[in-house]
């Protein structure tokens, strides 16, 4: 008997052996193992309605918007409440998330604030529809005239005038539930044109609903 | 949906067989082996978008369920992934199995070091060649020849009447 006949006999052996699940079956639990892989993603997705913008920090060289210089540093983020109990968000960096965080549930909404990609981990998206996060939150991206025409001093910097505005209506939020914001600024390389050099900066905005806890949002 | 339904279905129909008979080769245990293998057919027709141009599917789900193995026995340390070679290895007792397989078949194959009967098992069931078994199981091609070589002696040794060895050689 030589290797070969010696392997068919062995595989000859393992004839009788056959799956007895049916298809049918598998591809129903293979669908569930989509649904739970898709649940955090999903949730992610709406969850976290995404936002990018691109500013201007310092356009061409004799082109100066004095007329629109702010006469005084603005803050890295600010929250005011309103009358009606709205929140309104001005966040223009983002170096002290932990403080914006504490703000914020000071103000009574459960919220977890972190840079983009340093999300607590201990928080768990709440699968809210794109409707119901639009009544708990909203955003824009606003671009403020710049008091500063150089070249932007870094990150975090007072020079970028890109800014996200947000208004959280904490009635909105389903009992037992918190918001979870997560922003980044991020500079890129300088634009060279015939007319002069644009310094640009871009901000992400993820923000979405998670199950309320202490752990996650105080 | 309904292509990829068919195409999976078809990929079934043709390799869940021989996945199953390799996954049992490689755990020796022929429920557990389905339990892993419907696992890992699962999992190959939740990804099979990506599993279908995968160079050999069969291998994905095989090397699939041999990992889900591996994690289940993680999670459960009180289990052990191979059966006691010993056990199945007594004629008596392999012919106490119910197992389709030829039990003196499966005793030799038992009695294989974990990574030569893998080896073993994708060449008998998959067909794959040296480079296709080294892909799936993360090992160098020379390293598959070796098992391969050493896991046919042995089967050679236990199934092979002596005289038909000599004669053989």
């Amino acid at each position: 008997m030589n290797d070969n006949e010696l392997m068919t006999a062995v595989r000859q052996s393992f004839t009788g052996v056959h799956v007895t699940t049916p298809v049918e079956q598998v591809t129903r639990r293979g669908r569930a193992v989509r649904a739970r892989r898709r649940l955090p993603a999903l949730a992610g997705a709406l969850a976290v309605a995404a936002g990018a913008a691109v500013a201007v920090t310092s356009i061409h060289p004799g082109t100066p918007q004095a007329s629109h210089q702010p006469t005084a540093p603005l803050a890295a983020w600010t929250v005011a409440k309103q009358s009606d109990g709205t929140i309104q968000v001005t966040i223009r960096q983002l170096s002290n998330p932990a403080g914006l965080q504490r703000q914020l549930r000071a103000d009574g909404v459960p919220a977890s604030v972190t840079l983009i990609g340093q999300q607590n981990p201990t928080c768990r998206p709440y699968p809210a529809s794109r409707t119901l996060l639009d009544s708990v939150m909203t955003h824009t991206f606003e671009i403020l005239p710049t008091a500063h025409h150089g070249p932007p001093t870094g990150l975090p910097g007072s020079a970028l005038n890109l800014v996200i505005v947000m208004e959280i209506h904490p009635v909105a939020l389903p009992r037992g539930t918190g918001v979870q914001l997560a922003t980044t600024f991020t500079l890129l390389p300088p634009v060279t044109t015939n007319g002069g050099t644009q310094h640009v900066a871009r901000a992400h905005l993820a923000m979405g609903l998670v199950y309320a806890s202490p752990q996650c949002t105080g | 949906m309904g292509t990829q339904r068919l195409d999976f279905a078809e990929f079934y129909r043709r390799s869940a067989d021989d996945c199953l008979r390799a996954v049992l080769v490689s755990v020796g245990d022929q429920d557990k082996a389905k339990e892993l293998v419907d696992e890992a057919l699962a999992r190959a027709f939740a990804s099979w978008r990506a599993v279908s141009r995968h160079p050999a599917p069969a291998a994905w789900v095989v090397r699939t369920a041999l990992n889900t193995n591996i994690s289940w026995w993680r999670r459960r340390r009180r289990e052990v992934s191979v059966p006691n070679p010993g056990v199945i290895a007594d004629p008596a007792m392999a012919e106490c199995t119910d197992s389709p397989v030829d039990p003196k078949i499966m005793a030799a194959l038992m009695r294989l070091p974990a990574r030569q009967r893998q080896v073993v098992a994708l060449r008998l069931f998959l067909d794959l060649d040296t480079a296709g078994t080294a892909a799936a199981l993360g090992v160098s091609a020379s390293t598959v020849k070796a098992h391969l070589a050493r896991g046919i002696a042995s089967l050679r040794s236990d199934l092979v009447p002596e005289p038909e060895q000599e004669a053989s050689s």
